[in-house]
């Protein structure tokens, strides 16, 4: 009977990252099973060669991990389409793997996008580090966990997408570099590095390097940036967060148009994402890239929404950005708590307008944006 | 040959000795004794209570509920203050800041008080306090209206029934207009339409007021919650729209303002100008989706009553006061909106009274709460009663405000009603009302989950209520009140689901079902009907012995709330005990048929359930997720709304019997589906509750005690079911040989009908017509004329035999043969009819005899036809067409029917296959050769003409029928007479079956013995005997519902008859508008044939001397032609 009193922080970031190299093993029955959506044990997702998976992340609630099959199809059923990946969040604090999530998600046609995000309770940003800082990491304080959830995501069995430690050239979040020397050089290293991001890079191999030797092998990894850094600055670009090629399956970003009623100007798509996804391809000639999180909010005193979106699928569909293999909307909204903002809600949901639910639902439409994993049998 | 003819014989069946029937009595007498003996055994056995032990865990759910002490500190109240920055903030508070304020408002009339119940149509209890209470009542708000999607579409949902309540009341409707669909609210939907183009508002707004109108509403009152305040400026242009087009009208338009964080989100000020009335929402505090806490804290309503009073007038203003309770699960952190009833029972069961935890209306927050432990999880309970709402109302009263409402009907404290009548303080005699907590007939409910156990326990109970100095009231729960309670279990986790099929088994559809569920592996409860169980016990045994369980749902699907206990019990032990002689192990689980849903709201709903619990031992399953799939909605529809209603609940109903269950075998898997897709574990219902399966199903072997009557009742069925399947079989195998029998009675009749008689034609014959008389003085005159009236060519001569008549016959006869000559009176003592025709006949000259009855008259041509196939030497009889000639009664116009449909249709048949059984004694002709030949009339049965038929046919004569030969006889006028002569017809054919009952099944007479014989046997005397039987079962049948298998062999008997009828009716040149009349006929006919056949039987067995005498026929009947 009351509004539930979000909270919900300066940023547009939450997020995603990872990567992803299929796993499993191999096909274990050709024939068709009971429940042919049952099943994507020992499957791998495929990469299109044309066109580029959409999925979303549909409002989860406050840990972003209450997934229900309800709250999926009402969500495909309003945007018209099927959901190649579904996105939702596995928070360390909460200890454990989100089993019963990506089981949902898997039986029900889609592929699991995991954003597996290193803090504690009460998951407020802006706190700076916690009990499973970067370095805690490290120095292996959580490789109990770490094993468990390892354990966990392979006997699933099927595809999971994990981006880990998501939006760490960002600001907000406790693992960001900012938090672990930032810009400070380390003394000696050519070329250049610097504390935050080496400091990032060792715990990702360290979880990767966990994971794998778990035998998790149907884990793809994305690293997954915020569109631009904040600081924009060389030490914090996409580049010093590069784990190396064997470290990460796909390479992603957040990418956010305006959220905030007192934000002072509306930002159009194209510039948020080209500059980005060029910078993105220059970490790796082939990785496939990935729009982890995407979406806008509903502010009319700024700018058309609709348009927006509707500017958003048809710049990527542009051959120009062949490297885009899949996209996930970002359908939420929240009641801001600060500012001038305080009481008023951001609407990144695709129906905050009929306007925008329409925008949403055409350029979805377009079979060029693929509803249905490609899904082939784990070597 | 003729030996069996010509030697005399004793009277067949006659019983010389007499030893047959005291012999035959004693059998019968014994055997009815071991019947009866048996009979009332096997119905004690299924009276007696089968041994159930219901687990204890289920027993003892009083146990289950602990009261939780925390730390007796008062309660936090977080929210107390959070009005405070919302207090400055008005114009009005700049005004008053400004200057020194003094302001005068009007007073409000005292009796102009507005009282806005809300009310839901979910709950029967709302209904009910709207009923009790509606003089305490101005307005009523009910949900009504709803804005959802973002497409802001209108969502009207009228309610007829309060429509017209408030109509014949006086209450004004202020129907809803929210933006909740379900339980979600819906910003997007009022910020579009706030936002978006002005037809799209003018459209939702002219819906809105057509509605208003046509429902005779007050008006509107508007809530829409979780909106963003970021559309201020345009949620008060949309209202004040909406606002002038009521208002158009003269229709209202009232606001309901959350308070809390969103108090802002709306122009109140500005609004206020168009806003009939603000409806306050003084509740929720802290609500559902809050950590537990004062629903409405005093401090917070008092502070917010502050902060309003700034806004519009206060007579604007309506302060909406809470009566329901918060039950917090704080374990799973979820909540749930109970009554405070609910929540009297909770906390009496928890026993918080009996646990020195202080349940306190007192300051600060003037709210009690209470915790306690499900066995599981940790509660908290917040609850609004009757004290914290005087407290709440005394402020709102003070505020001047317009009224109050109530939040909701059907959740309150019953005694808040009497507080909303207090004026001024509260009184002593109102403390003393005040501290009763009177218990009610309102079920409560405790728990969660669709296995109920219920308790109708009632209990008052007690506060101590006290009165502050500052005017307000204070309790202290000591007693908590027991409301008859239904305690919920099987709840289980969140994603834990039980599948269960009602009504089987069924052999189409029950094991379709089966193998779904073992491919999906998947375990379900099948609650049985016991009588389809005993039908088909083989898929009984494989339900269990695939791991399903079995529960009881009554013998034949009878309606509990319609039924009286013995009844009851009676069905459900016999189910018990088919279920148990049938898979060895008995089982606890029951759910009621023809339960709407698993709630049920009223004492009487409740009683059964009782009774099936403490009486019976049984656990009471019910469903929450009912897709109605008996509807057949179609398959999809049944995945839908499984899908729906999953939400509510964790048991799904299905059935897997009661009619063509294609869709629920098709939707079934799908269901599997989405389930399992959901992340459900689809779970048996031990496992749900967490019980061994050998609690709920215990095997036999542990109540040995029980073995007699266990015995007793499996035989007893498997007797029954064997008489029933007798029954069941006889009845298709008799249908069938009634269908054969009439196809080819039909397809003979019909060839005869269309064959050209164009046969050798004899010279016409000399004749001696035989009458043998007896009292027909009244008739005689007119036979002999018709006779002598004659066409026929040839000579013949008349003899007729007064068989000792004591009327005016003899002289009658003498009249007419005084000048025709060819008449020749014989006269003999009385000796019976037989011996009369003897008589004639050894008087006869010449060599063709005709009989011919007393009362029967001649056409013209009746002679010359009924000779002519004597031109055939091999014919030795020929059978005449006698019709009925006296139409005044129902009871001869239905002889007449049967003379032309029965008797000659068969002989029409019978005669192409030379196999007829009567030559009737009313008209026929014989050869005198044959006759001699076959010793002449016998004297040893009542059927003497039958008895010559079969003779002759023995002797290897041709007998035939002649259809023109008609002869007019006079046919029983009543019943009486009508069963007097066919009890002689009857006894008379049963010993002539017996004397010659070699002639069945002999192959040197495979007409007469394979087809007309057997038929007599099987068709007018068997069948005819089994009537009553048959009659009992179809009537029994129709009482325990299965009437609808009876009426396809009802149909086919009555149609065959029509057909029959209509088809010799053709034949004969009648009218065929008569063969209906062979419906009643039937009817009529039924019980009459029956007696006279078991009248018969039971003559035989006795074997006593049927007399002529009594039997001869009265005769005296006039005659037409």
């Amino acid at each position: 009977m009351k509004t539930l009193a979000f909270t919900k922080w300066r940023t547009a970031a939450r997020g995603a990252v990872a990567l992803a190299i299929a796993c499993g093993l191999a096909a274990c029955d050709a024939g068709p099973s009971q429940n042919p959506k049952a099943d994507f044990r020992n499957q791998k997702l495929a990469l299109p060669s044309q066109g580029v998976y959409a999925g979303a992340y549909i409002d989860f609630g406050e840990k972003e991990d209450d997934v229900t099959l309800e709250g999926i199809e009402k969500f495909e059923q309003m945007v018209g389409k099927h959901q190649a990946i579904v996105a939702s969040s596995s928070y360390w604090g909460e200890g454990s793997f989100p089993d019963a999530n990506v089981r949902l998600i898997s039986r029900h046609g889609s592929v699991p996008l995991i954003f597996w995000s290193p803090w504690d309770k009460p998951y407020v940003e802006g706190r700076g580090p916690d009990r499973f800082s970067l370095t805690s990491i490290i120095a292996g304080e959580h490789d109990a966990y770490i094993d468990r959830w390892a354990d966990g995501a392979r006997d699933f069995g099927g595809p999971i997408i994990v981006s880990f430690a998501n939006e760490m050239n960002g600001s907000w979040f406790p693992w960001s570099g900012l938090h672990y020397g930032g810009e400070n050089e380390i003394p000696g290293a050519t070329p250049k590095a610097y504390e935050g991001p080496e400091t990032f890079k060792k715990a990702w191999r360290h979880v990767v390097d966990r994971v794998r030797a778990r035998g998790a092998a149907n884990v793809q990894w994305v690293l997954h940036l915020m569109d631009y850094s904040m600081p924009q600055e060389e030490w914090n670009l996409a580049a010093q967060y590069y784990p190396g090629s064997d470290y990460c399956d796909w390479l992603g970003i957040s990418l956010y148009g305006s959220q905030f009623p007192s934000d002072a100007e509306w930002a159009p798509f194209l510039p948020l994402f080209d500059w980005p996804y060029t910078e993105l391809t220059q970490l790796d000639p082939s990785k496939p890239i990935m729009l982890c999180e995407w979406g806008v909010g509903e502010l009319p005193h700024l700018g058309s929404k609709a348009d927006w979106i509707r500017d958003g699928f048809r710049i990527m569909k542009d051959p120009k950005y062949s490297r885009l293999k899949a996209i996930v909307f970002w359908h939420e909204r929240w009641q801001n708590s600060e500012g001038d903002d305080a009481g008023k809600y951001s609407n990144l949901r695709v129906n905050s307008s009929p306007e925008s639910l329409a925008a949403y639902r055409e350029g979805v439409a377009d079979p060029f944006f693929l509803g249905e994993p490609i899904l082939r049998p784990a070597k | 040959m003729s030996d069996q003819a010509t030697e005399p014989r004793r009277f067949i069946f006659h019983d010389l000795k007499g030893r047959r029937w005291p012999r035959l009595r004693r059998v019968l007498v014994l055997w009815a004794l071991v019947v009866f003996g048996a009979t009332v055994w096997f119905i004690w056995s299924l009276l007696v209570r089968p041994e159930l032990k219901l687990p204890r865990s289920l027993r003892d759910m009083k146990g289950q509920l602990k009261a939780v002490i925390k730390n007796a500190d008062v309660p936090h109240d977080r929210n107390a203050l959070n009005w405070q920055k919302y207090y400055e903030q008005s114009p009005a508070a700049q005004e008053r800041l400004a200057r020194i304020q003094t302001q005068i408002r009007k007073p409000k009339p005292q009796n102009g008080e507005i009282r806005l119940g809300y009310y839901v149509d979910w709950d029967p209890n709302s209904f009910a306090s709207l009923e009790e209470h509606a003089a305490s009542l101005t307005h009523i708000a009910p949900e009504w209206f709803s804005l959802v999607e973002t497409d802001s579409r209108l969502v009207i949902e009228p309610d007829a029934k309060l429509e017209r309540f408030c109509g014949a009341r006086g209450l004004a409707m202020m129907p809803i207009l929210s933006n909740l669909s379900g339980n979600e609210w819906q910003p997007e939907a009022v910020e579009n339409l706030a936002n978006g183009p002005a037809d799209k508002r003018e459209r939702v707004i002219r819906k809105v007021v057509n509605e208003v109108l046509r429902a005779k509403a007050g008006g509107v009152l508007v809530d829409w919650e979780q909106v963003d305040p970021a559309y201020r400026d345009s949620y008060t242009d949309l209202l004040e729209d909406l606002a002038a087009a009521l208002h158009e009208q003269n229709k209202e338009l009232w606001f309901s303002v959350a308070l809390g964080d969103d108090f802002s989100t709306f122009d109140i000020e500005t609004m206020s100008d168009f806003i009939d009335r603000f409806v306050a929402v003084l509740h929720d505090e802290n609500s559902a989706s809050d950590e537990p806490g004062p629903i409405a804290g005093l401090d917070w309503v008092s502070g917010w009553l502050t902060v309003l009073g700034d806004y519009g007038d206060r007579d604007q203003w309506i302060g909406a006061l809470g009566a329901y309770a918060y039950d917090w699960n704080v374990t799973r952190k979820r909540a749930e909106t109970i009554s405070f009833k609910d929540a009297m029972s909770r906390a009496s069961y928890a026993g918080v009274d009996q646990s020195g935890d202080k349940v306190e209306v007192i300051a600060p927050s003037y709210n009690a709460e209470f915790d306690f432990n499900d066995g599981e999880d940790e509660h908290t309970i917040s609850f609004l009663d009757a004290i914290s709402l005087h407290n709440q109302l005394r402020l709102v009263r003070d505020a001047k405000f317009a009224g109050v409402g109530i939040v909701r009907l059907g959740t309150e404290d019953p005694q808040i009603w009497d507080v909303l009548e207090m004026r001024g303080g509260a009184t002593k005699t109102n403390l003393r009302a005040l501290s009763r907590l009177k218990a009610s007939d309102t079920i409560t409910h405790v728990g969660r989950g669709e296995v109920v156990t219920v308790d109708e326990t009632r209990d008052d109970g007690t506060r101590v209520v006290n009165l502050e100095p500052n005017g307000m009231l204070t309790a202290r729960y000591t007693d908590f009140a027991t409301y008859p309670i239904l305690y919920h279990q099987g709840a289980a986790g969140d994603h834990e689901v039980a599948i269960t099929f009602d009504d089987g088994p069924d052999p189409d559809w029950t094991p379709k079902i089966l193998d779904i569920l073992k491919a999906r592996g998947v375990k379900a409860c099948f609650f049985i009907v016991g009588k389809n169980a005993e039908d088909h016990p083989r898929l009984v045994q494989r339900i269990v012995a695939e791991g399903h369980e079995i529960g009881n749902h009554t013998y034949y699907h009878a309606n509990l709330a319609l039924m009286s206990p013995l009844r009851m019990k009676l069905e459900l032990n016999m189910t018990q005990r088919v279920i148990e002689s049938i898979t060895g192990c008995s089982t606890t689980l029951f759910r009621p048929p023809y339960n709407a849903d698993s709630t049920p709201t009223s004492l009487a709903e409740l009683a059964p359930l009782r009774l099936a619990q403490d009486e019976l031992g049984y656990t009471v399953v019910l469903e929450k997720v009912d897709p109605q799939d008996w509807a057949r909605p179609g398959a999809a529809t049944i995945v839908q709304r499984v899908k729906e209603l999953r939400g509510d609940g964790n048991i799904v109903l299905l059935h897997d019997a009661g009619g063509d269950r294609s869709q629920t075998v098709e939707a079934l898997p799908k269901i599997i589906d989405y389930l399992e897709t959901r992340g459900d574990r689809i779970v048996s219902l031990s496992e749900l509750l967490n019980i061994p399966r050998q609690d709920l199903m215990p095997p036999l072997e542990q109540s040995s005690a029980q073995r007699v009557e266990r015995m007793v009742a499996g035989t007893g069925f498997r007797i029954w079911h064997g008489i029933v399947e007798f029954f069941w079989s006889f009845m298709i195998v008799a249908t069938g040989l009634v269908v054969l029998r009439t196809l080819l009675v039909a397809w003979l009749a019909w060839r005869h009908h269309s064959r050209d008689e164009t046969g050798p034609v004899l010279a016409a014959p000399a004749l001696s017509i035989i009458i043998a008389a007896f009292n027909e003085g009244k008739v005689i005159a007119r036979t002999l004329q018709s006779v002598i009236e004659t066409d026929y060519a040839g000579d013949f001569e008349i003899i007729v035999v007064d068989d000792g008549s004591k009327d005016d016959t003899a002289a009658e006869v003498t009249r007419v043969s005084a000048s025709e000559p060819r008449v020749r009176l014989l006269r003999q003592a009385n000796r019976g009819k037989a011996a009369a025709l003897s008589h004639g006949l050894a008087n006869a000259r010449h060599g063709m005899i005709v009989f011919l009855d007393a009362d029967t008259l001649f056409e013209r041509r009746t002679l010359g036809e009924l000779v002519k196939p004597f031109a055939n030497p091999l014919v030795g009889a020929v059978s005449g067409h006698a019709r009925v000639g006296n139409l005044q009664t129902f009871v001869s116009r239905c002889q007449s029917l049967e003379y032309i449909c029965g008797f000659n249709l068969d002989r029409r048949a019978y005669t192409d296959w030379n196999c007829i059984t009567v030559v009737p004694g009313a008209i026929s002709a014989f050869r005198k050769s044959a006759i001699d030949a076959a010793g002449g009339f016998s004297h040893d049965t009542l059927a003497e003409d039958t008895d010559l038929t079969l003779t002759l046919q023995r002797l290897g004569y041709r007998i035939e029928y002649a259809p023109d030969a008609i002869a007019w006889t006079e046919a029983p006028a009543t019943f009486r007479a009508l069963a007097k002569q066919r009890f002689r017809w009857a006894f008379g054919t049963m010993q002539c079956l017996w004397k010659h009952r070699e002639l069945v099944f002999s192959s040197r007479f495979p007409a007469l013995g394979w087809f007309s014989l057997p038929s007599v046997w099987f068709f007018q005397i068997g069948l005819v005997a089994l009537t009553p039987l048959v009659d009992a079962i179809l009537i029994s049948s129709v009482l325990f519902g299965y009437a609808a298998a009876i009426w396809y062999y009802i149909v086919i008997f009555i149609v065959l008859d029509i057909f029959l009828a209509t088809l010799a009716c053709w034949m004969e040149g009648e009218p065929l508008r008569q063969a209906w009349r062979i419906v009643p006929m039937r009817l009529a006919y039924r019980p009459l044939l029956a007696w006279v056949i078991w009248k018969s039987i039971l003559r035989a067995l006795k074997g006593a001397l049927v007399g002529w005498g009594k039997l001869e026929r009265t005769g005296a009947a006039t005659v037409q032609a």
